[in-house]
């Protein structure tokens, strides 16, 4: 090491030699804090391209949805359209200027009656799967943590798991007779279970971890150990099943419509509109009909499922390190 | 092993015995018109009180159940009303399996090996195009409802390669569409699965010293992580297989097989009351009894599982 | 020690990972030397890199970390700059062998356990079928497991935690490598067995002929079977020297407060020596010694410059400025002289 000024140099290593003042927080600040669960969260949701993308459109197609009504211009979805020229109704005509999707066999703007069938669908499908996050947590909480019960419950899970869906769907549209109310409650009792298996299964694995024990020999009293302690680890695969639980139910709907269970043909819905494609997909004139929902369905169904792997991967805090 | 089969026996008989007693009664709940058809209209409400006392309808619910069970014992399943007047169920019924089993079989079978496969390719590919190609159909699969991506490969098989769009039995080309239907979903299934397993057990413990012990990739995977997928596998495998019994009921509506699923639709469109309560009845069974011969497999294949008491929801 | 046959030369070895688009220096220019029959231990807290240093020695790095800077010579090869798979075969379990810490995991749960062993039998000494079962249950002889030829068709879960940890041993040392690494084989198993099972590795030590790497941060294990210790601190050698050199004469302040946290030198009725803080944040540069802010007798120069290797003996090397000559006489810690003391006494 070359040394300009000897001296100064040793004047100066010399002073470099003394005892440093100590100060114990210094030693603290070696960890790597930081943390914050939620900002961990939505900073890996919104890094994947993918999500952003998903979430856009979703967001789009949601609004649009809502929106349309009330955009200037639009038609009823119910009213038959007639040529006051030659009094005859337009029927099936090819997408363009005046019908931007055509219409259907009867006269129908295609137009207004996806965005009215897609509010149904969805109205459906948000209902059905709220009701089954509350009714699934409340069960499955239930169910996972109060141990008494828990023979009896699983005995009446096993019974209504081993009933194939498909089969207790159509059995339960069949006796109430089809209608909104039928479907909405057929599907709500239909689909809670794997959710409610879900919780239990997760909660009968942590609720004996130590830091729940400890909560209990404090004195918590159990429906705050399940509130704060253990469903706000479940966030991740509560919001995951809700979100993949709106495609199943267009699906849901979309089938029982094709059996002849679904909603009445009057009320449109992306059920009946995917039927009545289908009756005349063969034409390739016609083909349109069909094209149009299965496309706006594909796509929101599509997004409810990325947008919930994604958020269910980014919620997860051992996805966080 | 005999002394868990044993106990998995009782378990299924009793499940068995508690779903088949659930349905029989929530039968009860079906629609009156479905025992009489287009006569309904006609009757007087005392020639349809007459008409289902004939029936037993009216007797009270334990009788009802009692003689169901007498009647199973012999092989019974009823009568049809409106669908067949005056046939056995059994009858009916009988010639529709081979139909269902036969597709459904070649599904599953389709859908194990190359789904499997395609899971494999998918999770040494982890990442990349492969992996992504794979991620994509799987998604696609699972988010858009099958009600609507078969219709899609019904119109364009039928329009692009020109294969029948309705199913006959002397027509071998008009086998294809149904049952690669059919496998569309299992494949993504089996995919997935089977993916998400590789990537799980390469992150194990074992693997890392099979790794420390200078086995190479090619052998590791194959020795130990594709070895040791077949274990959990078996247990889905009877399941799947019975489930076949069933048919599809959407894939057999939409190309006129005459199969069982098809059927259900067919006798629930027609509101043939005694036909629906059998068939009902006929696919929960059958779920049962594959759970229980899947838990039968997995206890053969793996030397963990004793006399290990399921605790409880599966 | 000399500088004989050195079966192992670490030099300035420098290893970081990527993670979440940073970087980590998990090993910040670690240098360690092995000498051919001997046992070293390395010691140092979780996080020191203990693991991350070893499992470069066999390429088992994770995906995202990488060798940056430095050497490893094995026997004269550099292992460094090794990348694939290919290129590591022929060191692992051949030549270098590894033990990891827990025995209930590291066996395949589905495979007979001599199917096991002959896996690498086959692998590497080129038994097949009646010659490979036949040494795979002379190893489990070995290692001491009762009635060999039963258990060689048994599955893992029918074992106990320390004969598996045989089991793996026997695996480790099937095809005598040069060089055994134990990870914390101990930890995970209870007090009584962890000494059967150092006890077997050491008799196996002088019946094959290997050198032995533990890798450890329990200071009894290292009394009982270390030749040499090397202390490890955030990624770095910080002081190396014989088993009674660092017991009894450490100079580096952390091994001071290592040895001063043994609650056997607890003095009754006074509070149990701790050391206050947390290691450093590995993802950012540090300037100085790693130590210095956990370290109330500290220099100013810890916190500029980095101290280079003292010599203290020739066996006996350390990192701290106490060591230069320009640094004022800083006596050990009570505890540590206590032990000192002890050690002269018996000596005596």
């Amino acid at each position: 090491m070359k040394a300009p000024d000897q001296a100064a140099t040793l004047a100066a290593d010399a002073a470099l030699f003394e005892f440093a003042d100590y100060d114990a927080g210094e030693g603290e600040r070696g960890g790597y804090s930081n943390y914050s669960y939620w900002k961990s969260t939505t900073k890996m949701f919104l890094a994947k391209k993918t999500s952003l993308f998903f979430l856009v459109l979703l967001g789009a197609l949601l609004f649009f949805t809502f929106v349309q009504p009330f955009v200037p211009g639009q038609r009823s979805p119910t009213t038959i359209f007639q040529d006051p020229a030659t009094g005859m109704q337009f029927r099936n005509v090819t997408p363009g200027a005046q019908f931007w999707f055509g219409t259907n066999s009867i006269g129908q703007d295609l137009w207004s009656r996806i965005w009215s069938g897609t509010r149904t669908s969805l109205l459906i499908g948000l209902t059905v799967g709220l009701a089954e996050m509350l009714i699934g947590i409340a069960f499955g909480a239930v169910w996972g943590y109060v141990r008494r019960l828990d023979r009896v419950m699983t005995e009446i899970y096993n019974v209504l798991d081993n009933i194939p869906t498909t089969v207790l769907l159509m059995l339960l549209a069949y006796i109430m007779r089809p209608s909104f109310k039928t479907m909405v409650f057929a599907m709500c009792a239909v689909g809670w279970l794997g959710l409610a298996r879900f919780v239990r299964n997760q909660i009968v694995i942590i609720r004996d971890r130590e830091y729940n024990l400890a909560s209990r020999c404090l004195g918590t009293p159990a429906r705050r150990i399940v509130l704060r302690n253990i469903l706000p680890y479940l966030v991740s695969v509560i919001m995951l099943q809700t979100a993949l639980s709106i495609p199943g139910t267009i699906g849901w709907e979309v089938f029982l419509t094709y059996i002849g269970l679904g909603l009445p043909v009057q009320i449109p819905s992306l059920g009946n509109l995917v039927n009545e494609g289908r009756m005349i997909m063969m034409s390739p004139e016609l083909r349109y009909q069909l094209i149009f929902p299965t496309v706006i369905t594909s796509l929101i169904t599509i997004s409810f499922y990325v947008l919930g792997n994604s958020f269910s991967d980014a919620s997860d805090p051992r996805n966080h390190v | 092993m005999i002394k868990y089969a044993f106990k998995r026996l009782l378990q299924s008989l009793l499940t068995l015995f508690i779903v088949v007693s659930f349905v029989f009664l929530l039968m009860r709940l079906l629609p009156i018109e479905g025992y009489f058809g287009d006569r309904f209209q006609k009757m007087s409400p005392g020639e349809v009180e007459a008409g289902l006392q004939k029936m037993g309808l009216l007797d009270p619910w334990y009788a009802q159940l009692g003689k169901f069970y007498a009647g199973l014992a012999k092989g019974d399943l009823g009568v049809s009303f409106i669908y067949r007047r005056d046939v056995a169920v059994t009858k009916i019924i009988a010639p529709r399996i081979p139909y269902s089993m036969g597709f459904g079989l070649t599904a599953v079978a389709i859908a194990m090996i190359s789904g499997l496969a395609m899971g494999v390719g998918m999770a040494k590919n982890k990442g990349l195009f492969p992996d992504k190609l794979g991620t994509l159909y799987i998604v696609f699969v699972h988010a858009v409802p099958l009600a609507v991506y078969l219709l899609f490969v019904q119109l364009y098989g039928s329009s692009l390669l020109g294969l029948p769009i309705l199913f006959d039995k002397h027509r071998p080309v008009s086998w294809i569409l149904p049952g690669i239907s059919m496998s569309l979903n299992g494949i993504a299934f089996y995919a997935m699965w089977m993916r998400r397993y590789m990537v799980d057990e390469l992150n194990k413990d074992y693997i890392k010293l099979a790794r420390a012990k200078g086995l190479p990739n090619g052998a590791i995977m194959v020795k130990h992580v594709m070895r040791n997928a077949y274990v959990p596998l078996a247990q889905y495998l009877p399941a799947a297989i019975l489930a076949t019994i069933g048919g599809s009921i959407y894939i057999e509506s939409l190309y006129s097989i005459p199969g069982m699923g098809g059927l259900l639709v067919d006798v629930i469109q027609r509101q043939d009351n005694s036909m629906v309560q059998a068939l009902v009845l006929i696919f929960s069974s059958v779920g049962i009894i594959g759970l229980f011969l899947g838990d039968l497999l997995m206890a053969l294949f793996d030397p963990r599982i004793k006399l290990v008491k399921s605790e409880g929801a599966r | 020690m000399g500088n004989e046959t050195n079966i192992l030369e670490v030099r300035d070895l420098v290893i970081r990972f990527s993670l979440r688009g940073r970087n980590l220096t998990a090993i910040r220019g670690a240098s360690l030397s092995l000498a051919e029959g001997e046992t070293l231990a390395i010691v140092g807290e979780s996080g020191s890199g203990k693991s991350v240093l070893v499992k470069s020695f066999i390429g088992m790095l994770d995906q995202n970390g990488r060798v940056d800077a430095g050497s490893i010579l094995f026997e004269g090869a550099e292992l460094a700059g090794r990348k694939t798979e290919e290129d590591w075969l022929p060191i692992r379990g051949r030549k270098i062998s590894m033990v990891f810490q827990d025995p209930m995991t590291s066996l395949n749960p589905l495979l007979k356990v001599g199917r096991q062993i002959e896996e690498v039998l086959e692998l590497h000494r080129g038994l097949s079928g009646k010659a490979a079962s036949l040494a795979a249950v002379e190893m489990l002889d070995r290692v001491g497991i009762i009635d060999p030829q039963r258990r060689a068709g048994q599955y893992p879960h029918e074992f106990s935690g320390g004969m598996r940890q045989r089991v793996v041993i026997a695996m480790a040392v099937a095809c005598q490598p040069r060089i055994l690494i134990c990870d914390e084989p101990t930890t995970a198993l209870d007090v009584t067995i962890q000494a059967q099972i150092l006890g077997l590795i050491k008799a196996l030590q002088r019946d094959f002929a290997f050198t032995t790497i533990y890798i450890t941060h329990d200071l009894g294990v290292v009394a009982n079977v270390a030749d040499r210790v090397a202390v490890m601190y955030a990624g770095k050698i910080v002081e190396t020297g014989t088993a009674e050199e660092v017991f009894y004469d450490p100079r580096h302040p952390y091994t001071w407060a290592l040895l001063s946290s043994l609650p056997q030198l607890g003095v009754k009725g006074h509070p149990l020596y701790s050391i206050s803080g947390t290691p450093p944040n590995l993802f950012r540069e540090i300037k100085g010694d790693a130590f210095a802010p956990r370290n109330p007798k500290a220099l100013k120069i810890d916190f500029e410059r980095e101290p280079p290797m003292f010599e203290v003996s020739p066996t006996h090397r350390a990192a701290t400025w106490l060591l230069d000559p320009r640094a004022p006489r800083l006596q050990p810690p009570e505890a540590i002289r206590a032990l000192r003391a002890k050690y002269l006494e018996a000596e005596a």
